[in-house]
């Protein structure tokens, strides 16, 4: 089965559409979630729901499956959620657990009740947009974008769903700097619209990538090699993990051009898989030709992981 | 018996066409606080012995609720320490990978599902409040699994109360789509900020869990892992039962509150799968975590799908005795119902003495554990932001 990307949001300072992650505007101020959605059901939430959100409706829009008022143009139960976060709910978890130890649990707030469970984002999204289908919150470190795009193809082919939502946000506050030694992350997020080829076609949906083949193990260079035997192509544009705590060998499929989100955006941690699948996205719609890898999980992570994209011309 | 025979005859007839046995269970871990093993967490359940205890973890002016089922295994009482979740899960994988004959020193290239709600983060409280040394690595399951199985294919599903349920229906879909061996576990501790956000929600604190009890007060938390091992082909070792199918679905309703119909749905949808009808269920287990929003939605979601069938299964809810163990908890009754169905045994439901409206009708197992010949199971697990999880299990003959 064809899966296909029939949408994307992108929701970061600096890049409002696919094609500004390949090339991205000059320093711009922080994401402003009111300004994009309204301030209609942001109250209580996090930044990381109110991100997803944002990226939510902007990809749901560009697939075709919101109606002018926001209603849903398809059955709720055809769309399942996928969402990838590391950082999401940090900030509720230190400032819930701060209130208990400097008074004790009755100063806490029961509105922080529902932001101390990691899935509240996949959930909180599924309730505003009426998406009943399955709904999974993958917080799986370094390569945990692209496994959420990976479990939203497996949902897809397993007949669970038609379509699957599929979001990364990171957001950036004082207890995620605090908890990852400082780091910026890029307080943002991506979404995708992914969709059998079959469902898309039916509703007459443009789909400018189509997935190729998803890898998952130990060491980068192995994982490059068995991306490469499955999709039978060396790539034309190779999206790098983020380098942190260890650099890309210069080694590794030389000669291919290389874009690394994490160094113009800042850390991606669970949102950098989502956001190199709509950069590779925006790289198609720009006239970009060949397979994109994207890669995420250096030989200091559990594992690495990729994944193969390719453009497809307008139907 | 007649009408338990006439199931077993609908079911096996629909496994012997293949579809059960590509799922079979073939290896079982868990761990919690009324045992270290399955064989010890089955015989305690059996005997109605109940975690529930004093809360240990966390210091008791800081809390109004002062009862938990926790696992005991912390250094001293009031102390605690880091990477707990991640213990009890390289235990009960440990125990199920041993038990399925796999190479426990090489799981490279064996997917492993590890459903939890509250990750590490008991871990980021103690790196917040006491400074302990705890890297971003470890939030997630992968780094501790490579170190001790050499597994490179995890994933760290967070998905609340239903993720071990959920990461069973992706174990399933993952063999469906080619894979030959999965492993999916469950597993989770407290985290004071959960249990200290449960007492804001609960006006008088339990002092323990009584699913569908007229006089529940609420949920506790409780603590544990547990994990299977599921084989497309089983090969000749002892399978432990077959998963038939699961459902998996959101209410897109509320954030904590559950709908009725979206779990009316989930169940629907999954004794569609599994290819049974209500009238063939001989064993549910209930999700019952004693919260007055659960029970009365879950009951009223199961009486509107068996109708005039709902005399016919046994009903038990296991966190009478070990607590809600979140993420833990679906993985942990799969197990225990695995064992039910084998050995034809069924853990009472502990401190269901008067059961609430939407429950009348449903014979649920109290006092003693009952016997009776099982085939097939109906498992529920939910979570926090409606996410519903219905597994079909059934026994291995």
């Amino acid at each position: 089965m064809t899966v296909v990307v029939s949408g994307v949001g992108v929701v970061l300072p600096r890049a409002r559409t696919a094609p500004e992650l390949m090339a991205p505007v000059a320093e711009a101020p922080p994401v402003e979630p009111k300004d994009l959605v309204g301030r209609k059901g942001l109250r209580y939430k996090d930044r990381a729901t109110q991100l997803a959100y944002c990226a939510a409706d902007a990809a749901l829009r560009h697939a075709g499956l919101l109606d002018d008022d926001g209603g849903l143009r398809v059955p709720g139960g055809s769309v399942a959620v996928v969402a990838s976060s590391n950082y999401g709910n940090l900030d509720t978890i230190c400032r819930a657990m701060d209130t208990i130890t400097e008074q004790t649990a009755a100063a806490g707030s029961a509105m922080d009740l529902p932001n101390a469970s990691s899935n509240v984002i996949a959930s909180s999204v599924a309730i505003r947009f009426g998406l009943r289908g399955p709904n999974l919150m993958l917080c799986n470190g370094a390569t945990s974008g692209l496994d959420a795009v990976h479990w939203a193809a497996t949902l897809i082919r397993g007949g669970r769903a038609s379509r699957a939502l599929v979001l990364g946000v990171e957001p950036d506050n004082e207890a995620v700097r605090a908890f990852t030694g400082g780091a910026r992350t890029v307080d943002g997020a991506a979404a995708l619209v992914v969709e059998s080829g079959q469902s898309a076609a039916e509703r007459g949906a443009n789909a400018p990538a189509a997935l190729g083949s998803y890898v998952r193990g130990a060491g980068l260079g192995r994982t490059l090699d068995r991306l490469a035997k499955a999709t039978g192509d060396r790539p034309a544009l190779w999206h790098v993990p983020e380098q942190r705590a260890a650099a890309v060998p210069d080694t590794l499929l030389a000669g291919v051009d290389r874009h690394d989100l994490a160094e113009v955006f800042g850390l991606g941690s669970g949102a950098l898989g989502v956001l190199q699948c709509a950069a590779a996205v925006g790289w198609f719609a720009q006239g970009g030709a060949g397979p994109v890898y994207a890669t995420a999980g250096t030989d200091a992570d559990d594992a690495s992981a990729g994944i193969a994209l390719h453009g497809r011309a307008a139907a | 018996m007649s009408r338990a025979v006439t199931g077993m005859g609908a079911v096996a007839g629909l496994g012997g066409r293949g579809a059960g046995m590509s799922r079979a269970v073939t290896g079982m871990g868990a761990v919690a606080g009324v045992g270290g093993d399955v064989d010890e967490v089955f015989h305690n359940l059996c005997a109605g012995r109940s975690a529930v205890a004093e809360l240990r973890g966390f210091d008791h002016a800081r809390h109004t609720a002062h009862h938990a089922y926790e696992v005991d295994n912390r250094p001293a009482p009031g102390v605690d320490v880091t990477r707990r979740a991640t213990g009890l899960l390289l235990d009960a994988v440990g125990q199920a990978v041993r038990d399925a004959g796999l190479d426990e020193s090489d799981l490279s290239g064996v997917p492993v599902l590890v459903g939890t709600g509250l990750r590490e983060l008991r871990s980021v409280e103690l790196w917040r409040t006491q400074g302990a040394e705890f890297p971003a690595a470890e939030l997630h399951f992968g780094t501790a699994l490579r170190e001790a199985f050499r597994a490179d294919d995890t994933h760290t599903l967070s998905n609340a109360c239903s993720a071990g349920l959920y990461a069973l229906a992706l174990g399933v879909d993952l063999l469906a789509q080619g894979a030959d061996t999965v492993v999916v576990a469950g597993v989770d501790v407290l985290t004071e900020t959960m249990y200290g956000l449960l007492e804001r929600v609960q006006p008088v604190p339990p002092t323990r869990v009584r699913p569908f009890d007229r006089d529940r007060d609420g949920v506790l938390m409780g603590e544990g892992a547990a994990a299977v091992v599921l084989s497309r082909v089983p090969g000749t070792r002892p399978v432990h039962g077959l998963v038939r199918d699961v459902a998996v679905n959101c209410d897109a309703f509320h954030v904590t509150a559950p709908d009725p119909a979206g779990i009316a749905e989930a169940i629907r949808e999954a004794h569609s799968r599994g290819g049974v009808k209500p009238a063939d269920i001989d064993l549910l287990m209930v999700h019952g975590t004693g919260t007055l929003l659960n029970d009365e939605a879950e009951a009223t979601a199961l009486a509107d799908v068996f109708g005039p069938d709902r005399d016919k299964p046994l009903v038990t809810a296991t966190k009478s005795m070990t607590g809600h163990t979140s993420g833990a908890s679906g993985l942990l009754n799969l197990v225990v119902t695995l064992r039910c169905l084998a050995e034809g045994r069924v853990p009472p439901t502990v401190g269901l003495e008067n059961p609430v409206d939407e429950a009348a009708g449903f014979r649920f197992v109290t006092g003693e554990a009952a016997r009776r010949p099982l085939t097939v199971a109906q498992l529920n697990a939910f979570g926090f932001g409606g996410i519903n999880a219905v597994a079909i299990l059934e026994a291995a003959r």
